[in-house]
């Protein structure tokens, strides 16, 4: 156990420097753009006055490195400054607006490996059978459209011509919302013990899940059948073939469990690009949640408030990765081993 | 094993939607939208969105007379006006939000507050020099110098709880002056005014939702809203299939007009907000080539303006604008008749292109369009091609709304042409006109013409200051003959806003010219209209 | 070559990527002799003919302000292929020589190249492109150096990670043994030996970075107009949904078909020369 925390630490420790890293980059992104923030922070009647105070205040007029300085000592106090686009301090937005991302990731996440990894095991299972064909095809086919593609697909066929689903939002809005607990609003409902929220979310949050997770579920797919069909060159495998094991014993318990790491390796990063993807999907359906503040705040140069998404999307990423990396550990010991000399 | 799970999911998502359909909307609730982002602290307010919540949830001293011209009283009970000095009569017991009696101290302190935090439409009222409570009931402006649109800015200073902003005041370190964020904090979550509706939560990005207030100073119709639901953000093609589900009551101005006309097909209403706003295709005076006069009316004469109003119109009898006559709109001050309507004339547009001292072929005409407005990059599109026509280049540039206001402050950065759609925020020509075509603040987000103009500086300057309505038309028409002769926007068409709606609302005024206020979004005051469950 | 190409056309799949891909690029090439009106893909409006369902000889409907659609994603077919190449031109090179370095001296230069590598591998590749795009104004180009920011990492850690295994192998060890210059190491000894894996990712790349732009384009960060762009496509029309689905399905299908060609291709590319994944 001791040599998981080491491991632990370790990663947290190259994370932060990391994270460091990222906030330098990205602040130095946002500070040599041209334009002036102070200006474009004012709006369009101030007045020069107004401008050369807020450039004071904001410490725009020192070197870019003082100001990151400034930077930092104000990131350390919990303070992000205030976003141009809803006049608020960044930090209550990003608390306001995280959860409903993280529910829709986290959903999205829970139908790649509900849908991926069973599909990759039919797929092995039937090696160049018409079902592997098929699986193969629509594996690509997922992984081949952008997710506001697949958004929009989904919308127009579930929504629009067959309204078998809400198009936007998190929830109908004559339900009263359960109390702001988690922020995630399927989990309030159930601790509020609401059943009619719960469902009213779960069938909001359905279809853009569905669309943020198809090409994660092509790529689970993929990668659960190619390293099934490397385990089942092994001589374990053989063997147990040879000894008569039934084929769904064999694919459930013997074949299945070395598979699974490598597999996780990549749904770990590809759960982490959906952080990314989010951005497309929350577009489509109006979700009202940190991607869709991503994106408005970047088409309206709202410089605090992109460095402010920009560091917790990024800051999340390297959650997920640290938590895939515990997972394997888990699973696998010997890894553990490897990588913790 | 995966078909089966494929049925399951399709009963599941079947019997959830069944579940989740049965409930259609809870009586008496309004639900419209509008655009990215509302903000109720009406000092910061500036667009649309922020003028229809800062007009419910807030009164004014006074307020635009229903079908005519004019004012009526409405916080006052009466006024007067000598000179420079304006002194209000109050209404008395009329209580804010908090139960608060309203008095003329809150006056006082709203006025002060939109003019020290700066922000939204506090250039308004850069004209006061002092304002006073003589006493509980009684208020006096006094300006420095005569205005005849003062009144009508007024529109503008919402009334706030003194009291209720005192004791939610935050004070950082830095902040030695003694207002502290002059309830900024407090404001941007909270209501506290006298208006027909009161804030219960805000959510900036999602919606805003409000109840009626019992306790409001006039008699509110019991069919008017109980609750109303201002959601933002939401697009398009989500707001047209939430209306034709019925889920959803009135539609932003924003919609497409291709949009409005399937919803219009389907059975909704449209509702028209005549107003005084037009569409300006703004041409940068102070840049080579359209420093030059000919070469503008060389592109004002080759913009088809035919074209455009039929990309607006909607039915047969319901357009998105109409024809424009010059720089000043229909039923305004000023205005030209309707004989006199703006059209495309390719002789003399070629005719002046050969006057202009520059050759087409040395420059290449940057058009932009402002990214949130897509209708503009249509017309954008138009322009090229027509400008093309006689030979003049030109590429197309998108410009989201905060980089466009912070690069017209300079003119060499500011794009050859600029399209923006201006209201007069009060009603008045002055507050349409003024800050788009005097020299002295040229290089605004109104004014990318960058204009220095002696006679239009000085028209304006008239209709700001004369004293009767004869002498106001005077001046603005000449204004608007002036600003025809050296063309510095195309006076693209006159704008109506057009929203769609299901048949469970009655807008009396946005439906009936009759009701209607002749101010942006005061057409949206909720307790005017009428939920027919 | 001649075995590759063999390979490639004997089974469906990767015949069906060869095929789709050949689609795409000709007609990217010979746009102006394929498309029915190529003066469309400029600045053109024709109001009597606006949005208007697929009809001969506007097969796949028109566009809001009367442009023929087919055209229109044809061209864009132009802009996206002729973007992806700028950016893999761009952003290989430079990835791939971070990571041989990185990979082959080790020590301080491995450790500060990686970090920096790794900081831009921890922002999601769409946001790091949309934080830039979104600062810059929008064109082709700076479309062009936001993706390659967003994109050569990726080479950098496949590289690096392929060095690694490579510097054990002995004849990394002979050539050091007889004296040879590191740059002759890296480039002359290693390099070859990571052709194979570079290749095959580049061809499996050309379609994601087209599905990268689009997604950029989509959200209004992309090239401007008239310059026709399959992801403002899909974006403009979303606002006219459900009415008019041409402006949303055949640009969407457009992206998907070729996203798919190149994934075909570079997966049977992957299979015959053996790179990784």
């Amino acid at each position: 156990m001791n040599s998981v925390v080491k491991m632990l630490l370790k990663r947290i420790g190259t994370s932060l420097v990391v994270l460091i890293g990222v906030s330098m980059l990205i602040f130095t992104i946002a500070r040599v753009i041209p334009g002036d923030p102070a200006r474009i922070a004012l709006g369009p009647n101030a007045s020069i006055e107004q401008i050369d105070k807020l450039r004071e205040r904001l410490h725009l007029n020192d070197n870019i490195i003082t100001q990151y300085g400034y930077f930092i000592k104000d990131l350390s106090n919990g303070n992000l400054g205030i976003s141009l686009y809803t006049n608020r301090p960044v930090t209550t937005d990003i608390a306001q607006f995280l959860p409903a991302t993280l529910e829709l990731v986290i959903f999205a996440g829970f139908f790649m490996v509900a849908f991926g990894i069973p599909l990759g095991i039919i797929a092995a299972k039937y090696k160049d059978k018409w079902q592997d064909h098929s699986v193969r095809i629509l594996a690509l086919l997922t992984v081949s459209a952008p997710s506001f593609v697949w958004a929009v697909i989904l919308m127009l066929l579930f929504a629009f011509f067959l309204p078998l689903f809400p198009v936007a939002g998190r929830i109908d809005d004559q339900l009263l919302l359960p109390d702001n607990i988690t922020g995630f609003l399927t989990v309030d409902a159930l601790i509020d013990g609401n059943f009619t929220v719960f469902v009213n979310a779960i069938w909001h949050i359905l279809l853009p899940a569905f669309a943020l997770s198809l090409s994660g579920i092509g790529q689970a797919a993929r990668l659960t059948r190619a390293n099934m069909v490397e385990t089942y060159k092994k001589p374990y495998i053989e063997m147990a073939q040879a000894f008569g094991f039934s084929a769904k014993r064999i694919a459930t318990k013997y074949a299945f469990k070395p598979s699974l790491i490598p597999s996780l390796t990549i749904i770990g990063l590809d759960f982490a690009a959906m952080l990314g993807n989010a951005f497309l999907v929350e577009a489509v359906f109006a979700w009202p949640g940190l991607s869709r503040y991503g994106v408005q705040v970047i088409l309206r140069k709202d410089l605090n408030a992109i460095v402010g998404t920009v560091l917790v999307i990024s800051a999340m990423f390297l959650v997920v990765n640290i938590i895939v990396d515990l997972l394997i550990t888990y699973i696998n010991p010997r890894i553990r081993l490897a990588k913790g000399q | 094993m995966n078909l089966n799970h494929f049925k399951l999911a399709i009963i599941a998502a079947t019997a959830l939607s069944s579940i989740a359909i049965t409930h259609v909307h809870a009586e008496g609730v309004l639900r419209l939208n509008e655009v990215a982002v509302g903000e109720i602290d009406p000092a910061k307010a500036s667009d649309y969105a922020d003028s229809i919540l800062m007009f419910n949830i807030y009164d004014t001293l006074v307020v635009p007379n229903q079908g005519r011209g004019g004012f009526a009283a409405h916080l006052a009970t009466s006024f007067e006006v000598q000179d420079k000095v304006f002194t209000f009569t109050l209404r008395e017991g009329v209580k804010f939000h908090s139960g608060n009696i309203m008095s003329a101290e809150d006056v006082v302190f709203s006025l002060n507050r939109l003019k020290s935090m700066g922000l939204g439409l506090s250039y308004l009222f850069g004209d006061v020099e002092t304002i006073e409570a003589t006493d509980a009931n009684t208020v006096k402006f006094t300006l420095n110098k005569p205005s005849a649109s003062f009144i009508a800015s007024l529109v503008r200073l919402p009334i706030i709880d003194k009291k209720a902003i005192m004791a939610n005041i935050v004070k950082s370190d830095e902040d030695k002056d003694d207002m502290g964020d002059w309830g900024e904090k407090y404001l941007s979550t909270n209501s506290a005014g006298t208006g027909a509706y009161k804030v219960t939560s805000h959510n900036p990005q999602d919606e805003t939702v409000m109840q009626k207030n019992p306790n409001y100073f006039l008699d509110i119709d019991k069919a008017a809203p109980s609750e109303v639901r201002l959601r933002y953000g939401l697009e398009a093609a989500t707001v047209r299939t939430l209306i034709s589900q019925n889920k959803h009551d009135i539609s932003s101005q924003w919609l497409p007009p291709e949009v409005l006309k399937a919803l219009a097909k389907g059975g909704s209403q449209l509702l028209v907000e005549k107003g005084t706003q037009e569409f300006y295709i703004k041409m940068n005076t102070a840049k080579a080539p359209l420093d030059d006069v000919h070469c503008r009316l060389a592109l004002s004469n080759a913009f088809d303006y035919n074209s455009v109003l039929k990309l607006v119109s909607i039915t047969d009898d319901v357009a998105m604008g109409s024809a424009a006559t010059g720089a000043i709109p229909s039923g305004m001050l000023g205005e030209k008749p309707e004989s006199e309507k703006l059209v495309r004339n390719l002789d003399a547009a070629k005719k002046h292109l050969s006057a202009c001292k520059y050759d087409p072929k040395d420059f290449e005409i940057n058009i932009s369009w402002i990214s949130e407005v897509p209708l503009e990059e249509r017309f954008a599109l138009l322009m090229q091609a027509n400008f093309a026509e006689i030979g003049v280049k030109s590429k197309i540039t998108k410009m989201p709304w905060a980089l466009f206001a912070e690069q017209v402050s300079k003119a060499e950065n500011t794009p050859h042409i600029s399209q923006l759609f201006v209201n007069a925020v009060t009603g008045d020509p002055d507050t349409l006109l003024f800050g788009q075509y005097h020299s002295s603040v040229s290089g605004t987000w109104q004014s990318p013409e960058h204009l220095k103009d002696a006679i239009v500086d000085q028209a304006l300057e008239q209709g700001r200051s004369a004293s009767t309505i004869k002498l106001r038309e005077a001046a603005y028409s000449k204004l608007n003959e002036r600003l025809i002769e050296i063309a510095p926007s195309i006076y693209g068409y006159n704008v109506q806003a057009v929203f769609a709606a299901s048949n469970r609302v009655k807008v009396p005024a946005l439906s009936d010219p009759e009701k209607s206020f002749g101010l942006e979004g005061m057409g949206f005051t909720f307790r005017l209209m009428q939920i027919n469950e | 070559m001649k075995k590759i190409f063999y390979q490639l056309t004997s089974n469906p799949m990767s015949l069906l990527g060869v095929i789709l891909v050949s689609i795409v690029i000709l007609s990217a090439i010979f746009a102006d002799f394929i498309t029915p009106f190529p003066e469309h893909r400029g600045a053109i409006v024709d109001f009597s003919n606006f949005n208007q369902p697929p009809h001969w000889p506007n097969i796949f409907g028109t566009d809001l302000v009367g442009r023929d659609l087919f055209t229109r994603i044809i061209y864009a077919y132009r802009i996206s292929l002729i973007l992806g190449f700028v950016v893999l031109v761009i952003s290989v090179p430079i990835g791939v020589s971070i990571g041989l370095v990185a990979g082959y001296m080790g020590g301080w230069t491995e450790t500060i190249l990686m970090r920096i590598t790794d900081v831009f591998l921890s922002i999601p590749p769409l946001v790091l492109a949309m934080s830039v795009m979104g600062l810059l104004e929008p064109s082709l180009f700076n479309g062009m150096m936001a993706v390659t920011i967003m994109w050569w990492p990726w080479y950098t850690r496949l590289v690096y990670n392929l060095t690694r295994s490579e510097t054990q192998e002995g004849y990394v060890l002979a050539a050091e043994i007889i004296g040879a210059s590191k740059f002759h190491i890296i480039f002359r000894e290693i390099l070859p030996n990571c052709w194979a894996s570079i290749i095959t990712k580049m061809a499996l790349d050309l379609g994601f970075v087209i599905l990268i732009a689009a997604s950029l384009s989509f959200l209004g960060l992309g090239v401007q107009a008239p310059t026709p762009d399959l992801g403002s496509m899909v974006a403009e029309g979303g606002n006219y949904l459900p009415d008019s689905w041409w402006l949303v399905i055949f640009p969407a299908l457009a992206i998907l078909i070729a996203v798919f060609g190149f994934n075909l291709l570079g997966d049977a590319l992957r299979e015959i020369l053996g790179g990784e994944e």
